[in-house]
């Protein structure tokens, strides 16, 4: 496979200045972050190579769940502070429903569909673990802040809804529903129309790694719909554990962004 | 039914009723009256136990405002707002909502006692006017059956004609239930069986 040599790396960043000049031309607050996300991408992404030789090569059990849950501790900690909730509160019901979570999807699909000899292969388990945090934590940050912005600006249809039925689960079923809506749309658009107008990071990958290319579609299939499973059930488990921590015990909305205030 | 005895209540940090106490019996039509800011809203939010009463208590049929029966206490009451611009498309969806969708002939019954046909429960709330919409939403709640119904401000949207229709459904049709409302309109206030000046 063609190498990238480092002058060539460094030129391809030439092209954010596109993304650079329609935040300043707008005047939109996101230059700051653009600036951040890329030294992370950066840094991260040459880190990983570093401990993912190591990784591999040690290929360890403990090692690889320990990994594994600190990458669901990023993703839970990067939700908060996108969906702009209190890290004291949100943090560790975000991280189990991301435990849960991953823990159900890789045991069905590494366990049950690819049936690997050894479940906590690292080769496996790392790469298909994170694309499938990665792409929960984004479709998550979009579901949570629809479902927290409902819950904060419509307050009036909560309560109609929760004296006139008498019930809570009543009475968060069309926000739990919007936020459904909002953070897997764009997954489900994405599903079909890939390959006509999209071509896949993981099958491109397998394909320039040298797999055949029936070989990378069945991955790609079986990460897609890993994918979709781990989104749906990461943000379900996030709204119902939230759920325990938004209401008081009259079912009254709490100041979501007040508590952010006392609290951070 | 419902007695409230010293009760003082505080919206945004406002103490809005102060040492107020009142009883309400089955079948009462009750309405809450007096200048706008004098928290006729809050009381009924507080009945509901949207807002907590810092003094006092209040009894729904024996059952004490609090934590433990606040479930069984909604589930006695329906609820008609003040502000009825309720982000939901139409009437059905919001029927759908309040998981009453089997409620349809009850809700046909009520639609049109106010003048309306059930198709209306159909057409989108943006298309139509606010005394259509305010309808719709009454003849939803009131299709619940529920013992207690509050209304806030119910002729906020309405004419004086859909507002003697309406007076007549509670008259004719409510005679077991108990109301209790808060109103600036006067044909409202002096239909009420019992006035409570707030």
């Amino acid at each position: 496979m063609a190498d990238i040599g480092f002058w060539d790396l460094a030129f391809g960043f030439t092209i954010l200045a596109i993304p650079l000049f329609v935040f300043i031309y707008y005047k939109v607050k996101l230059v700051n972050d653009l600036l951040v996300s890329v030294i992370r991408m950066i840094a991260q992404l040459f880190l990983v190579a570093v401990y993912l030789e190591w990784i591999f090569e040690m290929n360890n059990a403990l090692i690889n769940s320990l990994w594994l849950v600190i990458m669901v501790i990023v993703g839970a900690g990067t939700t908060v502070y996108r969906v702009k909730l209190n890290w004291k509160v949100f943090l560790i019901p975000f991280i189990i429903a991301g435990l849960i979570s991953i823990t159900i999807i890789d045991l069905f699909f590494i366990g049950l569909v690819i049936r690997l000899d050894y479940f906590f292969d690292a080769r496996y388990l790392i790469p298909i673990s994170g694309m499938i945090l990665g792409n929960s934590m984004n479709h998550n940050i979009v579901g949570l802040t629809a479902y927290f912005d409902g819950l904060s600006k419509s307050k009036e249809l909560y309560y109609f809804i929760l004296t006139n039925s008498g019930s809570r689960k009543q009475a968060v079923r069309p926000y739990i529903q919007e936020a459904i809506r909002k953070g897997l749309n764009p997954m489900l658009a994405n599903m079909s129309v890939v390959g006509l107008i999209s071509l896949p990071g993981m099958m491109t990958g397998q394909i320039l790694g040298g797999a055949t290319p029936v070989t990378a579609i069945k991955y790609q299939i079986m990460i897609m719909v890993a994918i979709l499973a781990g989104c749906t059930l990461i943000l379900i488990l996030s709204i119902l554990y939230s759920n325990f921590l938004v209401f008081d015990s009259y079912g009254n909305i709490k100041n979501i962004r007040s508590i952010n205030k006392n609290n951070n | 039914m419902i007695s409230a005895k010293n009760i003082s209540v505080s919206y945004n940090n406002t103490n809005v009723i102060q040492n107020l106490s009142f009883d309400i019996g089955l079948g009462d039509h009750a309405c809450f009256f007096g200048p706008s800011g004098r928290g006729k809203s809050s009381l009924l939010k507080m009945l509901q136990g949207y807002l907590v009463p810092s003094t006092g208590y209040v009894k729904i049929k024996d059952m004490e405002l609090n934590p433990v029966n606040i479930k069984n206490v909604r589930s006695l009451m329906a609820y008609i707002p003040q502000n009825i611009n309720l982000p939901t498309d139409n009437g059905s969806e919001l029927l759908k909502m309040m998981d009453a969708s089997k409620r349809v002939e009850k809700v046909e019954y009520f639609i049109n006692r106010l003048g309306m046909s059930l198709e209306m429960i159909e057409s989108r709330f943006d298309e139509i006017s606010g005394g259509q919409k305010q309808r719709i939403v009454i003849a939803l709640c009131l299709s619940l059956d529920k013992e207690i119904v509050l209304f806030d401000e119910p002729t906020s949207s309405l004419d004086s004609n859909s507002i003697k229709k309406l007076l007549d459904v509670i008259k004719e049709d409510m005679k077991d239930k108990t109301v209790i409302s808060a109103s600036h309109n006067s044909e409202w206030i002096n239909s009420a069986s019992k006035k409570i000046y707030i």
